[in-house]
């Protein structure tokens, strides 16, 4: 049944990318957090740095070795490391919310859901196949947008302070575990909740309000641990990533045909 | 292997309403069913129930022993569905989407394309494959549904109302192609529809149900058997015998005696429709008009259509 479930990936995927509204929607997120953002950061500490004194503040607050460091390179390492991870908790999320929240009901509202329930794969498979559709989109989203944003920061810091980018340990975990489980939690409960919304704005809305202030909060929780330790984010990550697949499995087992159909 | 068994079936939705009632009935391989019934009946609810989209309250079904409650994917293998709430995608054009759920019924691309190229073109529709479904009209959208019902060839169809937005040709053409899949291939077909005349001229049994109950079921002859005959004869004279008045009378047949004595203040001639039991009473009735000195311009013998007998059986409950 492979070939069922790629099949729904792909006329998922083309349905976004096909309608130049929702693709806007998907891509303005991440150019204003991987370009805009940390150009106009950037190029403020540039050409204002005596007027930061904040910032030599919040110098003082960092371990002593790093003090030591220009105070411009310090802090697009600042800039790179510690608040740019961030916002590959968000970006995912915000890339599939459109897609997964339309998943169910959007089928329901075309009237092609019945249509796919007259298909010879379950109702777990059709759940897993409408989840695993906005993850992907999610996941490619987001290393499109590091990419770009590993450019784009590296260029504009090398070309101002001359200095080149090193990009610290804890994007690892951040990109390869992090990113990917918070962003399966999210999808996860959207795609549930567009199962059970009466419309797609429902399901959106239930998308904005409640899923994405609940993952952040929880994300936001292990930010601070970015600062720290690499490993201490690599055990975090596992947790949600575990937590993440029950959730997944539980979601699975949840819904019927008649149930997808009604909405309840 | 019945194609079709419920045993008992009853349906009844959240609201309260029964939708299906105690309904028991068995299909075998390669029947053409014609499934009748008023408005609200529960025909769609049926086919619903009988390929799992809904979970019956009572009793239980089979597909080709399958139990769509349990495992509704194993019917679905081998089951085509056409509803009017089974739509396709508006942004894909006509090939696109076959070939879609083509994929979806685990079929490869090469193989999706030459079986859609194939019913695109059966259904009349190859000039339009190229088209978005969103320009599609609605009997163009109906036709490109039984070809995705047609794409993973399924051993039993069930098509809701196939022909309804249909223009007359199309229908006609809709309705050669379902009777020669059953003839050709032994498709087994369950077909809903109002359409009494084109269900007349495909459908090798019939079952008419009201209010979610079973009233009658069998083939033509049998549904006509159980009116009793009801065969129509219609005579056209200058003359009518008092026998064959007396006929009419005896039979009490209100609005034919109407019409009888209606025509003869008119013209001064006969234009009457006698109930008769068999066709052995025709010649007696001629013999004795011609014997009696009348001309006789026009003789036919009418047996019921199953529009006849749909009337009768649900005047019958109104
Ligand atoms: N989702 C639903 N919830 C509650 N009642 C329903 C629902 N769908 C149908 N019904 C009721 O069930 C009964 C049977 O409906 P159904 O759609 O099966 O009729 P039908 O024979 O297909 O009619 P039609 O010829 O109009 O298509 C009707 O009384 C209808 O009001
Ligand atoms: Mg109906």
């Amino acid at each position: 049944m492979n070939r069922a479930i790629s099949a729904i990936v792909k006329k998922d995927m083309r349905e976004i990318t096909a309608n130049r509204q929702l693709l806007f929607t998907i891509v303005i997120v991440p150019v204003v957090l991987t370009l805009v953002v940390p150009s106009v950061f950037l190029l403020t500490a540039h050409f204002a740095p005596e007027d930061a004194n904040d910032l030599q503040e919040l110098m003082k607050l960092m371990p002593g070795n790093v003090q030591n460091i220009g105070m411009e390179e310090l802090m697009v390492g600042l800039l790179f490391d510690n608040i740019l991870p961030l916002f590959f908790l968000i970006i995912p999320i915000m890339a599939a919310s459109v897609m997964a929240a339309s998943s169910f009901v959007g089928e329901r509202e075309q009237s092609t859901l019945e249509t796919l329930l007259y298909s010879p794969l379950t109702v777990k498979q059709l759940f897993y196949a409408k989840v695993l559709a906005a993850f992907l989109m999610s996941m490619l989203v987001s290393w499109i947008s590091f990419l770009v944003m590993l450019l784009g920061v590296g260029l504009e810091s090398y070309v101002l302070t001359g200095a080149v980018l090193h990009p610290g340990i804890s994007w690892l975990p951040v990109m390869l575990l992090l990113s990917p489980a918070v962003s399966l939690i999210a999808i996860t409960l959207i795609v549930r909740g567009s199962a059970k919304a009466q419309n797609v704005m429902e399901a959106q809305q239930k998308a904005a309000f409640l899923v994405l202030p609940v993952v952040l909060l929880l994300a936001g929780q292990f930010v601070g641990l970015m600062l720290i330790n690499a490993w201490m984010l690599v055990g975090l990550s596992v947790v949600l990533g575990l937590l993440a697949w029950f959730l997944l499995r539980s979601s699975l087992g949840k819904f019927c045909g008649e149930m997808l159909l009604s909405g309840r | 292997m019945n194609a079709v068994v419920m045993n008992h079936l009853s349906k009844k939705y959240s609201g309260g309403k029964a939708a299906i009632a105690d309904m028991s009935l068995t299909l075998e391989p390669g029947e053409v069913f014609g499934f009748l019934g008023p408005n609200g009946a529960g025909k769609t609810t049926t086919v619903k129930v009988l390929n799992g989209m809904l979970q019956p309250t009572g009793g239980e079904c089979l597909i080709f022993g399958e139990n769509p409650s349990n495992r509704p994917e194993k019917v679905h293998a081998i089951s085509g569905v056409m509803t009017e709430h089974a739509q396709m995608y508006n942004h894909l054009t006509g090939l696109e989407n076959l070939i879609f759920y083509g994929a979806v019924f685990g079929i490869g691309e090469e193989e999706s394309r030459k079986r859609a190229q194939e019913l695109l073109w059966q259904l009349e529709l190859s000039d339009a494959w190229e088209q978005k479904l969103s320009a599609y009209s609605t009997g163009m959208r109906q036709r490109l549904s039984i070809a995705r019902a047609l794409m993973h060839r399924p051993k039993i169809l069930f098509l809701d109302e196939p022909t309804s937005g249909l223009d007359p040709e199309s229908a006609h053409n809709v309705n050669q192609m379902i009777r020669n899949l059953a003839k050709d291939k032994g498709m087994t077909i369950f077909l809903c529809t109002h359409q009494l005349r084109y269900a007349q001229e495909i459908c090798t049994r019939y079952g008419l149900i009201d209010e979610g109950r079973l009233l009658v079921e069998g083939t033509l002859e049998q549904l006509r058997a159980g009116m009793g005959s009801g065969m129509k004869l219609r005579i056209r004279t200058d003359r009518l015998p008092d026998s064959i008045a007396g006929y009419t009378d005896a039979d009490k047949n209100e609005k034919n005696r109407g019409e009888a004595s209606g025509s003869r203040e008119r013209q001064g001639a006969y234009d009457i429709e006698l109930a008769i039991k068999s066709e052995e009473e025709i010649p007696r009735i001629v013999s004795r008009i011609v014997q009696g000195g009348g001309n006789i311009y026009h003789v036919s013998a009418k047996r019921p259509s199953l529009e006849d007998i749909y009337f009768s059986l649900t005047a019958e409950r109104r």
